[in-house]
């Protein structure tokens, strides 16, 4: 692989850009495959096959021949709402497993740079933060404050962009609480349905630090379903 | 597919690079049977024998590090590499699990 050809990998990975990596393991030549953008000529002959590989999202050696295939999606996108105990902790998890990050919380003495460093922070309510973040299938939404306040707008805008994940701190009481005014405000059963709450899977712990691993065991497990 | 949950092994490479080691990628690019990670799993090494990443679960790592640093010694760009199902013998560089994998070795030049 030539440096160069590194370099383009690890841009187009931090430009959030759906793309594949081709290399012809006979020669040793690879380059960068993206959709609709016309092919390296080294590989012209094997397009058909690697469109096709790449709408499967498929990794491996295309049948018959030499040529292998490395497909990267975009990655997930993770919302938390609330700069929290508890987020503190979803922060590491969430970057070792490389997740891109935001924090919104209008509560600027929570939601500080010192509390979360290298963080992208919006200290502004879930309404006007949402205009500053794209949001799609892709996102995640994690609820921490408990506050209708502030939970219950984000929840309502994950819902109408479909978040692959979302999720509500609380106990059952809260969610209940949660659930009616949701109701209320014109969503269905189904939808409402969408959330989990209480939020993660069931480790028994009760520390911020095993909250957040439940609730990241959770938002994978769901990730791998979509 | 490679989604978020992607280690940054790529982005360690270009570390490496920056401080003027040569490095060569190593990439599962074929598995059989249950191998212990899948295609696309990748791992780096340097020409000081550090290595980062993973192609299986520790199981034919040292030989990975030894056929790199020999593709450099020999001033060779790339090579194939396979490895099959262990026998007992628990130090011997194979598979435990009985899974087999195909590694594609190059440089990054």
């Amino acid at each position: 692989m030539k440096k160069q050809l590194l370099k383009e990998i690890i841009e187009k990975k931090e430009k959030k850009i759906e793309f594949a990596i081709i290399t012809d393991l006979q020669n040793g030549e690879s380059c960068i495959f993206e959709k609709n953008k016309p092919i390296d000529r080294n590989f012209e002959k094997y397009k058909d096959k690697i469109d096709l590989h790449f709408s499967n999202k498929k990794d491996g050696i295309i049948e018959g021949t030499n040529i292998f295939v490395e497909t990267y999606i975009r990655p997930i996108k993770v919302i938390i709402v609330g700069a929290v105990h508890i987020a503190q902790y979803l922060v590491n998890f969430a970057k070792s497993l490389n997740f891109e990050i935001s924090i919104i919380d209008p509560r600027g003495y929570f939601a500080t740079e010192k509390r979360f460093p290298n963080i992208k922070i919006i200290n502004k309510w879930p309404k006007e933060a949402f205009e500053d973040i794209e949001t799609n299938q892709n996102s995640a939404l994690i609820a921490l404050t408990h506050d209708p306040k502030i939970d219950d707008p984000a929840l309502q805008h994950a819902i109408k962009k479909n978040f692959f994940y979302i999720g509500a701190l609380g106990s059952k009481k809260t969610h209940e609480n949660r659930c009616k005014r949701l109701k209320e405000a014109g969503f269905k059963d189904e939808e409402i349905k969408r959330i989990f709450g209480p939020i993660g899977i069931k480790l028994g712990g009760r520390s911020a630090p095993e909250i957040a691993l439940s609730i990241i065991a959770q938002l994978v497990a769901e990730a791998y379903k979509k | 597919m490679k989604n978020s949950f992607d280690e940054k092994i790529l982005e360690e490479a270009q570390d490496w690079l920056s401080a003027k080691r040569n490095v060569i990628l190593a990439t599962v690019t074929q598995t059989w049977g249950s191998s212990p990670r899948p295609v696309g799993s990748r791992m780096i090494v340097n020409d000081k024998g550090d290595f980062s990443g993973s192609v299986s679960g520790g199981c034919v790592e040292t030989a990975v590090v030894r056929e790199c640093l020999s593709l450099l010694k020999d001033k060779k760009a790339h090579k194939k590499i396979e490895f099959k199902v262990s026998n007992e013998s628990a130090w011997e560089i194979g598979l435990a699990c009985g899974g087999e994998i195909a590694i594609f070795l190059e440089q990054i030049n």
